[in-house]
């Protein structure tokens, strides 16, 4: 479709959890920054909320919430980390 | 040096990556799995990564660290489950002289805590588990410790 591109949402930890997968293959008008994202995940994930401190990689480089997605891009919702 | 890994972490071989002739010390911090947690038992703890950005914001520590302070270093997060007592993290550093070892290894677990992709499931006697991802809630308001 026409000013419509797909993207890939990788998730992980509790959103990987409540969506039951993790990944999400989404249909996005083109545009779309990766910061939006997150409003068009399933109510489950959503219903976490979406902490301030969350970051975002687009093919696996870090980038920032107004970083404009392409067609084909994987998108990655990082989470605040607790690693160590 | 994997940065990821699966498989138990070896402290000594972390020092030993680590050593070099021209330096007078070497400084190693062993992150363990902790028995309690929000005042429950704790079971195990299950690591989760984004690999691919895991390892490269290790790589990129590792090469601040080293930059920054002169030193030789080494950095390895454990995946997968992680029982009680067990290293989850291992870093170390090298340098001439004891101040930059110290503080080189201090940056190298302080950065990896605040920056890399890695998520902890902490797992309960009570059979219940929980991700600490800063989604986690706790019914009095009180904030997760995480570190």
């Amino acid at each position: 479709m026409p000013g419509q591109i797909s993207v890939t949402v990788r998730l992980f930890a509790s959103m990987k959890e409540a969506a039951g997968t993790d990944h999400i293959e989404l249909s996005l008008t083109s545009g779309t920054p990766a910061g939006a994202v997150w409003g068009h995940l399933p109510d489950a994930v959503q219903e976490l909320g979406l902490p301030k401190a969350t970051r975002y990689a687009i093919n696996r480089q870090w980038t920032l919430p107004g970083a404009v997605l392409r067609d084909g891009d994987e998108v990655a919702l990082i989470l605040p980390v607790s690693g160590g | 040096m994997r940065a990821l890994t699966s498989d138990p972490l070896d402290p000594g071989a972390a020092l030993a990556a680590v050593g070099a002739p021209e330096h007078g010390g070497a400084a190693m911090f062993v992150g363990t799995t902790r028995r309690e947690a929000d005042r429950r038992e704790v079971t195990i703890i299950e690591y989760e990564a984004h690999a691919d950005l895991a390892r490269q914001e290790i790589d990129r520590i590792c090469g601040e660290a080293r930059s920054r302070h002169g030193a030789a270093v080494f950095a390895q997060h454990r995946l997968g489950s992680v029982g009680i007592g067990e290293p989850s993290v291992v870093v170390a550093a090298s340098a001439p002289h004891r101040p930059e070892a110290f503080q080189a290894c201090r940056y190298l677990i302080d950065e990896i805590k605040r920056r890399v992709p890695i998520w902890k499931r902490i797992h309960y006697a009570d059979g219940g588990c929980e991700w600490i991802d800063g989604t986690t809630r706790r019914p009095a308001g009180r904030p997760v410790r995480t570190s």
